[in-house]
């Protein structure tokens, strides 16, 4: 594809009309000044990455004309529904809206499924029949579960062992077998394959539902089937587990044939690689996953079922025009959680400024802390600072890293407590919301 | 009031020239007064119908490359410390907090100096000294609340 | 046990005068145009001239890994496998390690498929080869580059549980066809101590590894693997085998101490 030199050279015009170019807003970020649109950015996804990036799009230039295409009218974040599952929160806080990215910002939000790509003619094509013109395409799709990838594991299995690997419905039917499951039973998490999104996610979410057994079904056990043989903060993990659990949890990594092979939601047996079969009272299983289906639509995933994208910008490396963002891509080292698709928007809002408005977009720098809650006043954090690096994302050398092992309790209570402010902060920044303190 | 707010920019650009030598153990007490205490049961507030800014404070026309990258690592900060480091929770307000101050936390933070800290050792550790400065200069330059009449 | 005899040979004229004498008897012109992996000396070694025919051997790995400890890999050729047409070895390299063998793996007809997974070390962004020679003496190759990060979310301590060491696991199917290739996986409990990490009071940790692994069915070959030390801990190998009558499937480890753990499982064709 050929980019749309008409466009870059009209949008450059309108602010020359303006008198200006490029000027700086009051918070330091340029801005397009004159009240013509700059260009027109659509988004599809209203999560962590895709409504973090309309508002930070808008208030870098409020003259871009901005669309959201999201189907949900509210959001439900993955983040805290482990302390939801675990009986420490409340669903509703989980709920986010977009009346900020509105009426404050001005971003048209669209709550519509965008089914299809229309690469050449740059249009979008939502469910309802609407079709939406582009400048730049932003995908933040998030991830789609692959069905069927691990035998008997399909969308019908979900209903009877849930995965809650995308909020909602599927969140509160695990709740709800937990509630009703008797003291003395075995909750089974199936844990999958790198990559996939949250990498600390099935570890935490055991410790809450742990948690959870500890004080109102003490005799329960907790089993680990993973496809792995090692994971994400594991040793704080398991340090943890050992001190507010002592044996109620057992992991077992695929080369002590924790690797699931087949799912049986009809009895909630799971078969592993070398034939042991296990039985659930509670089955969750975590599939393996992709990028979100329009990923895939627009032409922007290879074989790996991930997006790759050019370090600087998150441009696809596959159709020029399109950036993607979040879950959906191949930015490792960058983990695939909601800090990260954050931190991308902002990185790439600033980017796609630059390529609208022909300038250089500063060096990036992305940032991510993952904060995990092994008890209510138990957290552990991994954290680190990304740059680009012979075109390659890498770690900044010497930053980051994990909690420290065998620090005390004050240590694992002040994470805990930034946990819960990092949830409020973000939440706050991303769609407004305001928790009371 | 572009201008007034370009002033003030640029007034703490030139502190930031100068070197602050601040004992520990203030810097400690500091943190502790600017942390608030959450509450562990989170609640939703009520909806507020005054918003902050749509837009930040403070900055000159024409920033250096420098001073974009450091407005857009700023941005990042926001998923911790609010939008425009605006919010008060444990985890502290940046806004408006003397520079001097933060400065000299994220350099300390940066070289271990700091006790009790817990993932700013981390980060810090990624970006330069003159990169930490001028964060703290960049925040330090924000009003504690937004401006209602910078918006759209 | 010729499989045995065969690599040992193998290894000794990659440690004498064919190293030496491929150097020089290599010419410039031969080379231009090759992929620079040709010029590695393991490979320049067992080519021994020969000009291998590219993208003939199908690698399947991650094009980016986040856990370079334990890659998972499958090299997979055409081929009839029949007793005058089937590939005979397949040789596995990652240009990037410390020393670049991974694995030779020899097939026999019986085996039904040239194919094999395995999980491997990876020290950092490299290119993985693979080699195959057919029983006609044709060499093929393929090659993958894979680029190895540690994710930030992902750093994980090197937690190794030694109590079960020399323990195996096998899977075959329940039942075989006669004479069409199913596959049979198995895996052993062991460190792979490469001989390159140091204890914590920086005294070398010796190299300790399974070095060899038999497969046969009552007293024919399918396939022999030698294992080099870049094989991940708790080595796991994927193959096929296309019996034409039920038997005993016998699966040997033998580590480099000489301890060697022998498991058996009931082979059923229909
Ligand atoms: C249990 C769990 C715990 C987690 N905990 C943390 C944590 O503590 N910290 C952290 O940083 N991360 C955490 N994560 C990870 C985090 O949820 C994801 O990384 C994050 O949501 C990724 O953001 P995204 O924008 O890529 O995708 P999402 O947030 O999933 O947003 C994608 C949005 O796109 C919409 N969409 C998809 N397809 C279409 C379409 N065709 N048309 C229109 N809209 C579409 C979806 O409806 C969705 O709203 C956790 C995840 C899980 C599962």
């Amino acid at each position: 594809m050929i980019k749309d030199a008409m466009n870059r050279r009209q949008s450059l015009k309108l602010m020359g009309a303006a008198g200006l170019g490029t000027m700086l807003s009051a918070s330091g970020l340029p801005v397009f000044a004159g009240g013509a649109s700059a260009g027109r950015v659509v988004i599809v996804g209203g999560g962590f990455g895709g409504a973090t990036a309309a508002k930070y799009l808008k208030r870098l230039s409020p003259s871009l004309d901005v669309t959201l295409v999201e189907p949900q009218p509210r959001y439900i974040t993955c983040p805290f529904t482990n302390l939801y599952l675990g009986g420490i929160r409340t669903f509703e806080t989980l709920w986010h809206d977009f009346t900020e990215l509105r009426e404050k910002y001005g971003v048209r939000v669209v709550h519509e499924l965008a089914e299809d790509v229309d690469v050449d003619r740059r249009r979008l094509k939502l469910a309802g029949g609407e079709d939406v013109s582009w400048d730049r395409l932003l995908l933040s799709p998030g991830i789609d579960l692959r069905w069927g990838a691990l035998e008997g594991y399909d969308e019908a299995a979900a209903e009877k062992a849930p995965h809650a690997w995308k909020p909602g419905e599927q969140s509160r039917l695990l709740r709800r077998q937990l509630e009703a499951m008797e003291d003395g039973g075995t909750f089974i998490l199936v844990a999958p394959d790198n990559p996939f999104r949250c990498p600390p996610g099935p570890y935490e979410r055991v410790s809450m539902v742990a948690n959870y057994f500890k004080n109102h079904k003490p005799h329960s056990k907790i089993l680990i089937l993973d496809a792995k043989d090692g994971f994400s903060k594991q040793g704080l993990f398991m340090e943890g587990w050992r001190e507010h659990y002592g044996d109620m949890i057992e992991w077992v990594g695929r080369s002590n044939d924790g690797g699931v092979m087949r799912v049986d939601a009809d009895t909630l047996e799971v078969e592993t690689e070398f034939g042991t079969v296990h039985k659930a009272a509670v089955l969750n299983v975590v599939p393996p996953q992709k990028a979100g289906f329009i990923a895939d639509r627009a032409g922007v995933i290879d074989a790996s079922g991930w997006a790759p994208i050019h370090a600087r910008s998150f441009e696809s490396q596959l159709v020029e025009g399109i950036y993607v963002i979040g879950d959906a891509t191949q930015a490792a080292p960058m983990p695939k959680s909601g800090f990260v698709a954050s931190t991308q928007a902002k990185v790439t809002a600033r980017a796609i400024i630059a390529d609208l408005g022909g300038d250089t977009p500063p060096e990036p720098s992305w940032v991510n802390t993952c904060y995990s809650l092994i008890a209510p006043e138990w957290g552990i954090s991994i954290a680190g600072v990304y740059e680009v690096h012979d075109g390659l994302i890498r770690e900044v050398p010497g930053s980051g890293g994990v909690s420290p092992m065998e620090a005390d309790r004050s240590f694992r209570r002040k994470e805990a407590e930034y946990a819960r402010a990092w949830y409020a902060a973000i939440t706050q920044d991303v769609w407004g919301t305001r928790f009371a303190f | 009031m572009r201008l007034a707010q370009m002033i003030k920019w640029g007034a703490s650009m030139q502190q930031s020239r100068k070197r602050y030598i601040i004992p520990v153990g203030l810097l400690v007490a500091g943190l502790c007064l600017s942390a608030g205490v959450m509450i562990a049961g989170m609640t939703l507030a009520e909806p507020e119908n005054e918003y902050e800014a749509v837009i930040g404070e403070a900055a000159p026309e024409g920033a250096t490359p420098f001073e974009q990258r450091i407005q857009m690592i700023a941005m990042s900060c926001a998923a911790c410390h609010g939008t425009d480091g605006r919010l008060q929770t444990a985890i502290p307000l940046l806004a408006a907090q003397p520079a001097a101050v933060m400065r000299a936390q994220l350099l300390a933070f940066k070289q271990d100096q700091m006790p009790d800290a817990t993932v700013m050792p981390r980060l810090a550790k990624g970006y330069t000294d003159e990169e930490l400065e001028a964060l703290a200069d960049y925040f330090s330059a924000l009003s504690r609340k937004a401006n209602p009449g910078s918006a759209l | 046990m010729q499989s045995i005899i065969h690599f040992s040979r193998v290894s000794r004229l990659l440690a004498t005068f064919l190293v030496g004498l491929l150097h020089s008897v290599h010419t410039v012109a031969a080379q231009q145009g090759r992929p620079a992996w040709e010029r590695v000396e393991a490979i320049q070694t067992l080519l021994n001239g020969a000009v291998p025919r590219p993208e003939a051997v199908r690698l399947d790995l991650p094009s980016v890994t986040q856990d370079g400890s334990s890659v998972l890999v499958t090299a997979e050729i055409d081929s009839p496998m029949t007793p005058d047409n089937h590939v005979e070895e397949l040789y596995l390299f990652a240009l990037g390690n410390p020393s670049p063998e991974l694995a030779e793996i020899r097939f026999t007809p019986l085996a039904g498929r040239a194919s094999v997974s395995t999980r491997i070390r990876l020290d950092r962004s490299q290119t993985v080869v693979a080699l195959a020679r057919t029983s006609g003496g044709d060499w093929l190759s393929g090659s993958r580059d894979v680029r190895v990060t540690v994710s930030g979310c992902l750093s994980r301590d090197a937690t190794y549980q030694a109590d079960d060491v020399m323990q195996t696991r096998v899977r075959v199917p329940p039942r075989f066809k006669a004479g069409q290739a199913s596959d049979i996986r198995t895996l052993i409990n062991h460190p792979m101590e490469t001989g390159l990490r140091k204890d914590a009071a920086g005294q070398p940790i010796p190299e300790q590894i399974i070095e060899l692994f038999q497969a046969r069915l009552d007293d024919a070959p399918v396939l022999t693997v030698r294992l080099h030390r870049a094989i991940a801990a708790n080595p796991y190998l994927v193959f096929h085998m296309a019996p034409e009558q039920s038997g005993e499937l016998t699966l040997s480890w033998e580590e480099d101490t000489g301890e060697t753990t022998v498991t058996t499982a009931e082979i059923r064709v229909d």
